[in-house]
């Protein structure tokens, strides 16, 4: 009786072999495609979060900031419906505002900030803590209207901008409430848990906006603040005619830095926080990194304030060979790109892609067909086995 | 219904009018009209939608109508005071500061009308970007005598429903007006649409959006998105002259023509005892109507309106004995009486301008903050009290932190007279956590609506609504800080005192011979 014992264990290690061979060239394959920067951050769709966290004329400076930031993101390529923004008061339409419909943000009043084309989700009195945590969430009640949502994934880069008045550990909800970093910290922990982001990047201008980072210990969050403990953040320059301060100074400086940012700019988050200067700023900013996993000069900044994607295309027969496509014809023009363009580009031709994943499925078909016929003799030996031996 | 029978059709007309204190009104309709539709029977709420395809028809909001069966809905966002005595009657009557939302509903579907009422304002809060998700039970009434349907409700076996709520102190700006410009077949590229700039909207004098929501017999649903406007060109030109023209008033002109408008134009009043020229030459003139028809032609279209033979435009100062002509049979006034945060009056005050009797009814809806006591109505006609002027009182008390009080009576005005209405009211003392972030402003009350009806023999008109101008009333607010200051200072206290007396009597002292520890611990 020792024959079939032997057969059969001969065809299980055989059927373990080729399993284990065809999950490696598949798993090859893909880490090989994907895996051809390294230090791409892996997402698919981007979201930004801004809040203005205070109420009141004199804090314009605020508006100000998120709206600068808004339009940062819009301009680089972030849909509105991807955008929450959270206002906590209306500085455009305030009876208060010499300039009816429009939020600038120097003092020479170049630029609107507000527009013609502008979304808040949160306005008034909806800017609280916990619509605030619940946005992080997504624990809503189902009536929430879908714009109101942040419907994101696993496959997500969400940016987090808070603006307002702050001190140590803790931000200030319209002069009324006030949250802190570790709630800040638990939220991101939720999110984490339930797989709501692939990257956060978390950034503060507040005073003692650092502390408000120092208590997170999720992974992949990356962080900047505006200025240390026990440090002051203050305003760029105020506009006589509108009567108040209109931008923060860190915020400014980034606002400057991205106006020579586009949606093809290979620019890195490296360089944003290189561009630092504390002398100018009048703090000095911080940046948090140990939670994120890739380094800063691979991460670029159109991964977190922009919705770009990185697009390849590569033709079907030079990544495959000897495997031929059945829906390739003669006639079709291929694009040889060995070299990866990252440079942004759409993909020109939707067929091509689903050529490729067509050469995927026929290329692993033999050692899937060996498999089966080889599982399938197993059973049917030891079946003859047991019943002979019975 | 099959959706491949109905047609739509859009129409947008602007009619601009001179008001007498130099001021323009103007209204922009776009109405798009969803032939021999009928809006979703409540009853087949419980079963999933036939698919609607529309062309014209904004599918955002008609969505939101299938999704709760909506038959009637106005929606009013609006900003500012409306100056019945200088403007008369807006063409559109919801002119109440803040957002206003009323929605007819028929009863008996698998969800209650409050579900419905609660998805609705929150769908409309998301969709038009305005927090009318605060609009609940606490400032939800049915004041169904008042706010009549403006359409026709479809199913007569069915009873129908009214909700309506008010939020005067909501803000209106450039994030309401996107979504609204985004309902609109041409969107703010194109025809009359292309007008609406928010710069100079929102520097208007005063300025209201609204979305209506009508079911006609015989036509089909019929969506009108309006948007009304009070802009003073006096204020913006150096010499003091009314003379307006697109490009002052709204910074911009129409360049082209909205290709899926049925009808698209612009009618002017024509002031009827003044100087006055008109540019360019309308296409039609009738009945002092100025039109312009703007499939007409095809240069970008600028009417301007000037008055050559005035030099500054002259304020009409009226002395008292000879006062203007009263462009509405009704001036109102409301105010709060009384300085103490306790208690106070309410006081409305009703002038009837014409030389016929009228009679108008009359809604209060007071929040449950302010509590108004019925007991202690007074009304003076001219100084003498005649507490018989009121009649058909239908009152709901307001209950605290649930349901605001609704009153709805009928007021006989005599011919030339003014009335004075007064109550008392106390306002509450709110819990701690039931003031908003800004506590020191105070709360909004929601404006009184009358309604006038004017009988002549047996016929009797219903004027449109008059709404008065929202109050401001100043509870009482505790001191923010208190409550952290009295935890600690009480914490600390308690626990001197628990710490003594546990001590006090729990502690022994004992002495311990330390020679007898020393001789045990040797052996």
């Amino acid at each position: 009786m020792l024959f079939p014992t032997y057969l059969s264990f001969l065809c299980l290690t055989s059927w373990i072999l080729t399993t284990v061979a065809t999950n490696a060239s598949q798993d090859g394959k893909v880490r090989e495609f994907f895996g051809r920067h390294d230090g791409t951050s892996g997402h698919t769709n981007n979201w930004a979060v801004l809040v203005c966290a205070s109420r009141y004329w004199f804090n314009y400076r605020h508006m100000a900031n998120a709206l600068g930031m808004y339009r940062t993101v819009k301009r680089l390529g972030i849909p509105d419906s991807n955008i929450i923004l959270m206002l906590a008061d209306d500085v455009a339409c305030n009876t208060r505002n010499k300039f009816p419909g429009s939020v600038y943000a120097n003092s020479g009043r170049n630029l609107d900030l507000y527009g013609d084309n502008i979304e808040v989700d949160y306005r008034g009195y909806e800017v609280t803590v916990e619509n605030f945590i619940r946005v992080l969430t997504g624990r809503m009640d189902a009536s929430v209207p879908r714009s109101k949502r942040l419907l994101t994934d696993d496959r997500s880069n969400i940016f987090v901008y808070m603006t307002g008045h702050g001190g140590n550990e803790f931000l200030k909800f319209q002069d009324n409430e006030e949250i802190s970093a570790f709630d800040i910290a638990d939220a991101f922990e939720q999110m984490w848990q339930k797989k709501r982001y692939n990257e956060i990047f978390f950034m503060i201008d507040t005073c003692q906006a650092n502390t408000m980072y120092s208590q997170f210990y999720s992974p992949n969050i990356l962080a900047t603040g505006s200025s240390e403990i026990g440090e002051n953040s203050y305003s760029y320059e105020n506009d006589n005619d509108i009567g108040v301060a209109v931008i923060d100074s860190y915020t400014h400086y980034i606002l400057q830095f991205m106006e020579g940012i586009n949606k093809t700019s290979q620019t890195t988050m490296h360089d944003l926080f290189a561009s630092y200067d504390p002398s100018k700023i009048h703090s000095h900013p911080g940046v948090r990194a140990d939670l994120f996993h890739r380094t800063l000069d691979k991460a670029l900044i159109t991964d977190f304030f922009g919705g770009v994607s990185q697009a390849e295309i590569f033709p079907p027969e030079d990544a495959y060979p000897g495997m031929q496509s059945p829906s390739v014809k003669p006639g079709d023009t291929m694009i040889d790109s060995r070299i990866p363009s990252t440079n942004g580009s759409q993909l020109s031709s939707p067929t091509t892609q689903g050529r490729m994943f067509t050469t995927l499925e026929m290329d692993s078909s033999w050692p899937i067909s060996l498999r089966k016929w080889g599982s399938m003799t197993l059973v049917g030996m030891l079946v003859a086995w047991v019943s002979l031996k019975s | 219904m099959a959706s491949s029978r109905e047609r739509e059709r859009f129409d947008e007309d602007l009619h601009i009018r001179p008001l007498r204190d130099g001021k323009v009104a103007s209204t922009f309709s776009f109405t798009t009209l969803l032939q021999d539709a009928s809006p979703r029977d409540p009853l087949s709420l419980a079963y999933d939608d036939e698919s609607q395809h529309y062309t014209l028809f904004p599918l955002a909001l008609g969505q939101i109508l299938r999704t709760y069966a909506i038959t009637e809905l106005h929606l009013a966002l609006n900003a500012g005071k409306w100056r019945y005595e200088s403007w008369g009657f807006p063409e559109e009557p919801g002119v109440g500061t803040g957002a206003e939302l009323w929605a007819w509903m028929g009863d008996g579907a698998s969800t209650t009308i409050d579900e419905r009422w609660q998805g609705l304002r929150n769908a409309l809060a998301g969709l038009f970007c305005a927090s009318l998700g605060s609009m609940d039970d606490q400032r939800t009434t049915s004041p169904f005598l008042t706010f009549t349907p403006e359409g026709s409700l479809p199913n007569a076996t069915l009873p129908y429903r009214l909700r309506h709520a008010t939020l005067p102190s909501e803000h209106v700006c450039t994030e309401n007006l996107t979504p609204f410009l985004k309902l609109l077949p041409c969107k703010s590229l194109s025809g009359l649409a292309r007008l609406l700039n928010p710069h100079r909207l929102f520097d208007a004098d005063w300025h209201g959006m609204s979305v209506h929501v009508t079911w006609r017999e015989g036509q089909g649903v019929e969506v009108r998105l309006i948007f009304q406007t009070v802009i003073d060109p006096i204020r913006n030109s150096g010499g003091k002259r009314r003379d307006w023209s697109f490009e002052s008033l709204f910074g911009r002109v129409v360049e082209n023509r909205c290709p899926v408008a049925t009808t698209s134009r612009v009618r002017i009043q024509l002031p009827s005892e003044e100087t006055y020229a008109i540019l360019p030459d309308p296409t039609s003139n009738a009945d002092n109507i100025a039109t312009y028809d703007t499939s007409v032609g095809q240069d970008p279209l600028d009417v301007s309106m000037r008055w050559p033979e005035e030099y500054a435009f002259q304020y009409q100062i009226t002395a008292l004995d000879l006062p203007e002509i009263p462009l509405t049979p009704l001036t109102l006034q409301r105010t709060l009486i009384g300085s103490s945060q306790a208690q106070g009056q309410l006081s409305i005050v009703i002038q009837n301008t014409l030389s016929s009797q009228i009679q108008t009814i009359y809604l209060e809806t007071m929040p449950w903050l302010v509590q108004l006591y019925i007991h202690t109505l007074q009304i003076h006609c001219n100084g003498v009290q005649r507490n018989d002027l009121i009649s058909n009182l239908s009152y709901t008390p307001s209950v605290p932190h649930a349901r605001p009080a609704i009153l709805q009576s009928v007021l006989t005005l005599p011919p030339k007279s003014t009335l004075r209405l007064t109550f008392d009211i106390t306002k509450s003392f709110l819990r701690y956590t039931e003031h908003p972030p800004d506590a020191q402003r105070g709360w909004d009350l929601p404006p009184a609506v009358f309604v006038p009806i004017i009988s002549v023999g047996n016929r009797s008109d219903v004027l449109p609504r008059l709404y008065t101008p929202t109050l401001l009333v100043d509870l009482a607010t505790p001191d923010f800080s208190m409550p952290y200051n009295v935890i600690i200072l009480s914490c600390t206290l308690m626990t001197l005192i628990f710490g003594s007396i546990f001590n006090l009597l729990t502690r022994k002292f004992v002495i311990v011979d330390l020679k007898q520890g020393k001789e045990q611990k040797g052996s």
